[in-house]
């Protein structure tokens, strides 16, 4: 009975699968394994393919708004130094890049492995001279010689990276002694209201769950994860971007066209339309504000880190402070 | 070139159409579908509301002209 019905509507249904991944094989996999890169990149070149890149460029506003606030911290931080080159680890079509000035840097290297993505945008939007290489993030060492950069920087691209602690260790393996990496990396409670809408509704309906939205990084494990790669003088913060949408399918939509698909190891390739149309309802009635928009949280957590070298100020000993803060406050 | 990129966004997919079913169409029926589900849902089974998206889906069905 299902068989059938669903035979009919087969050529609709196959214009909201997502991509086939390959199967889950629990004794080849390693744990680490959790996103199929293959897919991501596929799906990023179709996002950016998409009407001529017209609807990739429409969905800028998450990446260029952390972009934004990224380069605040670069420009008002302590990092006062000159860098010759960057290197902008999982660019994107340069949200980022676009932002550095020729006072700051000379040239930046764009780095990601989605050829369509990083050649979006000309040369004319940049301001300072690009050169752009496709890479995998997650093979950054293959290609970049060991400490070679002065600084790398990271927006938004390393929530898919499977092995996170390797891509860290990596990265300050890049870097020369006394170099800098700033990131941003979505944080765990992205998109929590699409998350808990999608699982009521697949409890409700289905009986079980499945999972649609990436696991991400806690912000709480972020430092650890940064000293445990070697990286000293760390600074993490947290902080979320908000959107509103008329509704769920709007969402939906956008993240197709930054090319944020689902891309988990095993996922599920179709959502049944009882089924969405049910996490529409709830992710309504759940999370609506009164004027009737949908807020969607992406909740981002910045990092600064530098490899250390031996000239590198250091913190005082514990106890050894004179001024008492009490006196101070 | 640009009229037909125009065309490809504005082209509705039957996705797109269960989009606006399900929020304007019969946006009733999906108030009173999410509203069950609020009601308790720190404790959702499945079939909780089943009363309820019965008529939400029947509401979506005769909207889109089709069974699934």
């Amino acid at each position: 009975m299902i068989l059938a019905t669903r035979s009919c509507f087969k050529a609709h249904l196959r214009s909201f699968a997502s991509l086939a991944s390959s199967q889950v094989n629990s004794a080849t996999q390693s744990p680490f394994q959790v996103f199929d890169r293959e897919v991501k990149r596929s799906q990023k070149d179709r996002a950016v393919a998409r009407d001529g890149g017209n609807r990739s460029r429409t969905v800028d506003y998450v990446r260029n708004e952390v972009a934004d606030r990224m380069i605040e911290r670069f420009l008002a931080s302590d990092i006062k130094r000159k860098f010759p080159s960057i290197l902008d680890l999982g660019s994107g079509s340069g949200h980022f890049s676009k932002l550095l000035e020729p006072d700051r840097t000379q040239k930046v290297t764009m780095v990601d492995m989605s050829k369509l993505a990083l050649g979006r945008d000309p040369d004319t939007e940049f301001e300072v001279q690009v050169e752009r290489l496709v890479l995998d993030e997650e093979k950054l060492l293959d290609t970049i010689p060991r400490n070679s950069q002065e600084a790398i920087v990271s927006c938004l691209s390393l929530h898919w990276v499977n092995d996170l602690p390797g891509v860290l260790v990596q990265i300050k393996e890049a870097l020369r002694p006394d170099g800098v990496f700033i990131g941003a990396i979505f944080g765990g409670d992205t998109l929590f209201e699409l998350r808990t809408a999608l699982q009521l509704a697949e409890v409700e309906r289905e009986g079980g769950i499945s999972p649609h939205i990436s696991p991400m990084a806690d912000p709480r494990d972020m430092s650890n994860l940064l000293s445990r790669a070697g990286f000293n003088l760390l600074t993490v913060d947290v902080d979320e971007v908000k959107i509103r949408y008329p509704s769920m399918w709007e969402l939906l939509d956008d993240l197709r066209d930054m090319g944020e698909n689902n891309a988990i190891i095993g996922r599920r390739h179709l959502l049944r339309r009882d089924t969405l149309a049910a996490a529409s309802a709830i992710y309504k009635e759940l999370h609506g504000e009164e004027d009737g928009t949908l807020p969607a949280t992406f909740q981002v957590i910045y990092m600064i880190g530098w490899k250390p070298a031996p000239h590198q100020p250091e913190p005082l000993e514990r106890g050894s402070g004179k001024t008492s803060l009490k006196k101070v406050l | 070139m640009q009229p037909a990129a125009a065309a490809s966004s504005t082209a509705v997919t039957p996705l797109r159409r269960l989009a606006i079913a399900s929020t304007t169409t019969c946006a009733k029926e999906a108030s009173d579908y999410g509203k069950c589900i609020v009601a308790t849902y720190t404790d959702v089974h499945k079939d909780m509301c089943k009363a309820e998206f019965e008529r939400f889906g029947a509401c979506l069905r005769q909207t889109m002209k089709r069974k699934w």
